[in-house]
């Protein structure tokens, strides 16, 4: 990344805002806070956003309110809605109020990066729309895969996963945040392990075999960590 | 039974007793009256017979109602009935017997009144009395119905607004004014209970929210932290496997809490929007979400989803039902295993493979109950089904013959 994005953070837990904090800087972002509704006007209005976490549940109101100032100013700033409330019409609300997506507390750090990855991508046309990591080159909008230049098929799943870790490189990613990720919030405990086990084993072998790197590490009883050197 | 009809069968019953009991007492009070009036008649007739007798020669004075014989008897003097036979025609007659003395010749004479003219009086009266009385009741009772359906249709607005209540209407239960005191009392207390209710209502569902909100921002925390820990690079393995731990007892958590949340919201009826869902499309639909986990465990999946089956619920709610419902049957499915989903006259059936429940048959829709061996599974999952299907009355059961089978009636 040539240019770290700003990213607003509106949250008004303090811990959980410092934990976020850290982890967007360890991962390249250069990111803002604001504990409430007033200040996070006062930012939005000084600084150019990339994007904004955006809390519901305010000490000075609801954060839907915010969502609609915010596309008015600028379209192109992503726009998550990160909340507690997991009401079906809050999040149909928001989203119908102009955000990219919505994520609902607690949430895995891996997965909120991915998140706002793809939503940086997608509002960022000009950009670059191809991610490179030494012989991987990922195409997110046509879910393509070149390794060393010639193309590799995955499954949507395999292609998803792969992502997810280019998007976390050397972070150790547990078994728990991984099934979350690959169960897509509906199937919620008993054989979700299994199933990101196999999903990554098979991924590990097609990577191999078109001689790629093995990135993808396992931690034992942990779970895995795609290392980069 | 109504309060009129009640109210009108209770008036009828009452005028009908009194009436009767009214109607006799009248008839033998008439007839005294009567009886007495003809007794007081035959005795101005023999004062007149005396007053004429002593002019006229005693013989005379007989007549067609009079009569005169001689007798010994000095002492005569007693009323009595008679009856006479006139043109083929009995008549009731009164009859007064008396002595009368002159000449040194004892008579007897008796005078007879004809009873007919009072007995048609009393007739006459009697008739008249029944008839006025019958008019006269049945206009009490039009006047009473009337009156008592305007003084209750406040009343009985209040009871069909009172049906039509629900908790979590956003209106408020407004109720006529009425003019009478009890109504309107009644009234007050209803509109006072319905706001208490809704009151409460709105109070537990903002707990709920709160519970939720709460309780998962910590979590969040928890997780953040544990997540963050997790990258440092001077951990033991033992130290990253309780990190792990960890995260994975968090997210649990977080999940019975979404779930129990879930369940309060069900019962709080908050998922009231209803639209017709197709079940056989929805299990197509949602069983592509569990395609690697079928696929993981080897499973055998038979569909018999012909019949084109439509329900009339909540759409979330209904695919809820139908992904807890698959779910479970993969979850506690064995290794290539059978799991059959199967579409027919209504019913919903979905089987799987696998042993004999390790706890009693009657808690497996009890929250948290759960196989011994699946000690991942939250075990809510099958609660939720029945309280889904509780809110819209589908028939759940369930049996066991070889393998464990789900049974949902959508008719209801």
């Amino acid at each position: 990344m040539l240019k770290k994005h700003n990213i607003l953070l509106v949250e008004d837990e303090v811990e959980l805002a410092k934990s976020t904090l850290a982890y967007l800087t360890e991962n390249g972002f250069l990111p803002f806070h604001a504990k409430n509704l007033k200040s996070a006007r006062k930012l939005l209005k000084q600084e150019s956003f990339t994007a904004v976490l955006l809390d519901l549940g305010l000490p000075d109101g609801d954060g839907m309110t915010l969502i609609k100032e915010i596309k008015n100013a600028k379209n192109e700033i992503g726009l998550i809605i990160v909340s507690a409330k997991d009401a079906l019409g809050k999040k149909v609300q928001g989203l119908e109020l102009g955000a990219d997506d919505y994520l609902t507390k607690p949430f895995f750090f891996p997965e909120l990066n991915a998140r706002l990855k793809s939503v940086i991508r997608r509002l960022n046309l000009e950009a670059n729309q191809e991610i490179v990591l030494n012989e991987i080159t990922l195409f997110p909008e046509q879910m393509r895969t070149l390794i060393h230049g010639e193309e590799l098929e995955l499954t949507a799943k395999e292609f998803g996963l792969l992502l997810y870790f280019v998007s976390n490189q050397n972070r150790v990613i547990s078994k728990t945040t991984l099934g979350e990720f690959m169960s897509s919030n509906y199937a919620d405990y008993g054989f979700t392990d299994d199933v990101v086990y196999t999903h990554i084993k098979n991924l590990k072998k097609k990577l191999n075999s078109s001689n790629a790197d093995d990135y993808i590490k396992n931690v034992y009883g942990v779970g895995y960590k795609f290392t980069v050197a | 039974m109504k309060l009129l009809t009640k109210t009108s069968l209770n008036f009828i019953s009452a005028s009908v007793l009194f009436f009767l009991v009214g109607s006799i007492a009248m008839y033998f009070s008439v007839r005294n009256i009567m009886a007495e009036d003809l007794q007081n008649r035959l005795l101005q007739q023999q004062n007149e017979f005396i007053y004429t007798a002593q002019q006229n020669k005693v013989t005379d004075l007989v007549s067609e109602l009079v009569f005169v014989q001689t007798t010994e008897n000095k002492q005569l003097y007693s009323f009595s009935d008679t009856v006479l036979i006139a043109n083929e025609k009995y008549m009731l007659y009164r009859k007064l017997d008396f002595s009368y003395a002159k000449n040194e010749q004892d008579y007897k004479v008796s005078i007879l009144l004809s009873q007919s003219e009072s007995d048609k009086l009393i007739m006459k009266i009697v008739i008249m009395n029944v008839g006025f009385a019958m008019l006269f009741f049945m206009i009490m009772f039009f006047v009473n119905r009337h009156s008592i359906k305007s003084a209750l249709g406040v009343f009985y607005s209040t009871i069909r607004k009172l049906e039509d209540f629900e908790v979590n209407q956003t209106t408020t239960l407004s109720l006529d004014t009425a003019e009478i005191e009890e109504v309107k009392k009644l009234n007050q207390v209803f509109e006072k209970m319905s706001a208490q209710i809704r009151q409460d209502f709105i109070s537990q569902k903002e707990y709920t929210e709160n519970v939720s909100h709460e309780l998962q921002t910590p979590l969040a925390i928890i997780s953040s932290k544990a997540d963050e820990l997790m990258q440092a690079d001077n951990l033991s393995k033992e130290q990253m496997e309780q990190l792990a731990l960890l995260m994975e007892t968090t997210n649990r958590l977080s999940k019975i809490n979404q779930a129990l949340i879930f369940l309060t919201k069900i019962d709080n009826r908050f998922y009231t929007e209803v639209s017709t869902s197709a079940i056989n499309d929805l299990i197509k639909e949602k069983l592509s979400l569990f395609d690697d986990a079928i696929k993981e465990k080897n499973l055998r999946l038979e569909l018999d989803l012909l019949e084109i089956t439509h329900v009339y619920m909540n759409p979330y709610l209904a695919e809820t039902l139908i992904i807890n419902l698959i779910k479970n049957g993969i979850v506690h499915n064995e290794n290539g295993g059978l799991l059959r989903i199967s579409l027919n006259n209504k019913t919903l059936s979905v089987a799987n493979s696998g042993s004999v429940l390790s706890f009693d048959e009657k808690d497996i829709f009890k929250r948290f109950t759960r196989s011994n061996e699946n000690k991942k599974s939250l075990g809510i999952g099958l609660s939720i089904v029945q309280r889904i299907c509780d809110l819209y009355a589908f028939n759940i059961a369930y049996s066991y013959a070889d393998e464990h089978q789900f049974k949902i009636n959508f008719k209801k």
